[in-house]
């Protein structure tokens, strides 16, 4: 019977589980996210380094087409931990501008449209919804960061077989817990940036200024007082420094801060977005 | 019995201001769901906040709210599974289309996939955006908004439909439209309707009891059905003549009036007394009785008694707050 025909019921049927209910979100925002060009492009972009790092890798294992280069050019061709963090710092790059061009559109529409009320009043919680949120960026993230880095690290092994994997078994791990920390921590600033200003430019702006422009200013800080510790507001010196550490190619100097101080920084930006998140993502404003 | 909501010396603050103080009622007991309610009170009254208490958005400072026997504080979720909320203000995502809004609501509401679409349709076409439907939101005009928002607070058939201020910006057909299917809702789908307005036109025509905030605090609850139903006969006279001492000589019958001044009289009449013994008692005192109607008690009438703003009439069912009395006033009949 066509719809206009049947007239409204009330609907009694069965309900969806908590899981269900939580992918709704990612789903429709997915959706609506993979009908933009600009998204598709750079998803696109993303691929290509780990496109020339996969060729990279076939020619390093195959030692016979470079018969006829020099000791030094084999050396550089060598798949270890400076390869594997020189494709993490790449690929990062092109995250991060993903999460200021995606993350802002997920909350500042809510919060202009004062949709908010409409979520809360269903069976949904303020953490659900930020979850739902960051699973949407974190499903875009994923697909450029680590997903690629563990093909990557897999098709080494595949090539180099079982002395290189127990060599340096440790690479895949901190590749995916390296991406790991960096999508959490982009996806965490760009909703943060999203619920804090409304304005879509000025949210990207803000994810991109916490990146770049906060570690001019930990440089300038450390130029101005001579010191290494203004790198603790630095979070891709801190990513990088944690990166190495687990990659077991981190060599620092005395005086640059230690890892321990360099995850709790980490940890403090961190909480500090959840913060902003908790304080800005009120189905209601309460005026006191 | 379950009632739909009931507050329990709900005491609610925001900041530092205590908005709901105390509230304690028990709403919306009957079987087989389909009650009206209404909320009614001044701006201020703390509504707004009740509303929100009972989805859970504000904490309460002491006692509880329940919705269906669950704690709208400490069970959140089972409250929201069972109701709809009609924001006032424009909530909506504007660059959806109607039908993918409203599948996503329903999905978010616990609808599965092609229950949601299908139901998206369904409720679209009935509120009347049924050729609006693939439209995106931000294009649609303010009635259409209020329409669209009933239809997300319908579309997964709640057990309440809390709806607050559903009519405004509204033109007359378009009202006429809404408050039909608030009816509808209550009478043929069997939901509870919550129905927070200040058009007391609509709630006297779509709800069975009112509850009226003042200040934060329950001033009045009255089962408009039991009104409708009840027999006592308001009578408004307007007397030629000296009227003194013509509301003892009501008392003498039984029935109690107010003098509103230039004649005017409001009185009520016990059930077992007929119009007949008004008009003789006017002719034993010589009085003149220039227009008598009969008239029921309004809402407007309820409602501005709760909040103060008109005296009771004597033998009212309806308690308002006591109102300072002078002796003077007192002397002339009046309360």
């Amino acid at each position: 019977m066509a719809v206009y025909k049947r007239g409204y019921q009330r609907y009694e049927g069965p309900r969806t589980g908590t899981w269900d209910r939580l992918m709704v979100l990612p789903r429709f925002s997915w959706g609506q996210l993979m009908s933009q060009r600009l998204v598709i492009a750079v998803l696109i972009g993303a691929a290509f380094w780990p496109l020339l790092c996969g060729i990279f890798i076939y020619i390093a294992n195959h030692i016979e087409l470079l018969a006829g280069f020099g000791q030094g050019f084999q050396k550089f061709l060598a798949v270890d931990g400076s390869f594997f963090k020189t494709f993490m710092i790449v690929q990062s790059t092109f995250a991060i501008g993903l999460a200021a061009m995606t993350g802002p559109g997920l909350i500042a529409p809510d919060l202009t449209n004062n949709a908010l009320p409409l979520y809360f009043s269903r069976p949904m919680s303020r953490w659900e919804y930020v979850l739902a949120r960051m699973i949407v960026l974190a499903g875009m993230l994923s697909a450029i960061t680590w997903i690629p880095g563990l093909l990557i690290f897999g098709m080494q092994v595949g090539m180099a077989g079982g002395d290189w994997f127990s060599k340096y078994w440790n690479l895949g791990l901190a590749v995916f817990l390296g991406f790991a920390m960096l999508v959490i921590l982009a996806s965490l600033v760009a909703l943060a940036s999203s619920a804090w200003v409304k304005w879509r430019v000025v949210a990207g702006a803000l994810v991109l200024g916490f990146f770049f422009v906060l570690a001019g200013a930990a440089q300038m800080m450390n130029s101005i007082f001579r010191d290494s510790a203004g790198s603790l507001l630095n979070p891709l010196y801190l990513l990088g420094r944690l990166w190495a550490a687990m990659m077991g190619i981190d060599s620092p100097d005395e005086s640059e801060p230690g890892l321990w101080a360099c995850a709790s920084a980490l940890i403090g930006f961190c909480a500090l977005m959840i913060v902003v998140l908790e304080r800005k993502l009120r189905p209601v404003e309460v005026v006191k | 019995m379950v009632p739909v909501l009931e507050l329990d010396n709900l005491r609610v603050q925001l900041g530092r201001r205590e908005i709901l103080k105390g509230l304690s009622c028990r709403l919306g007991v009957s079987e087989g769901g389909g009650r009206a309610i209404g909320l009614l009170g001044p701006n201020g009254a703390g509504k707004s906040t009740l509303i929100q208490t009972m989805l859970g958005f504000h904490a309460p400072l002491s006692g509880t709210a329940k919705l269906f026997g669950f704690d709208c504080h400490r069970q959140p979720k089972e409250v929201r599974a069972r109701l709809g909320y009609m924001p006032e203000n424009d909530s909506f995502i504007a660059n959806m289309t109607a039908v993918a809004f409203l599948r996503m609501m329903g999905e978010l509401s616990g609808m599965p996939r092609g229950a949601a679409l299908e139901k998206a349709h369904e409720t679209l076409f009935h509120v009347g955006l049924g050729e609006a439907r693939y439209r995106q939101l931000g294009t649609y005009s303010l009635g259409m908004k209020q329409m669209a928002k009933l239809a997300q607070a319908i579309i997964h058939g709640p057990e309440l439909v809390i709806l607050d201020e559903p009519t405004n910006g509204l033109d007359p057909a378009a009202r006429l439209r809404m408050l039909t299917l608030i009816h509808e809702i209550k009478a043929t789908h069997k939901m509870n309707v919550l129905l927070c307005s200040h058009l007391l036109h609509d709630v006297e025509e779509t709800c069975d009891e009112v509850l009226i905030l003042k200040d934060g605090r329950i001033v009045h609850h009255a089962n408009l059905e039991e009104e409708r139903r009840s027999n006592r006969r308001f009578v408004e006279l307007e007397l030629g003549g000296v009227t003194t001492g013509f509301a003892a000589a009501l008392g003498t019958l039984g029935a109690a009036g107010v003098d509103e001044g230039e004649g005017r009289w409001r009185v009520v009449l016990p059930a077992d007394i007929e119009i007949g013994a008004l008009w003789r008692l006017a002719a034993e005192r010589h009085l003149q009785v220039r227009k008598l109607t009969y008239r029921r008690d309004t809402l407007e009438e309820i409602f501005l008694k709760a909040v103060g703003h008109i005296r009771a009439t004597p033998g009212d069912a309806t308690k308002p707050p006591p109102l300072p009395v002078s002796p003077e006033e007192v002397t002339h009949g009046r309360l």
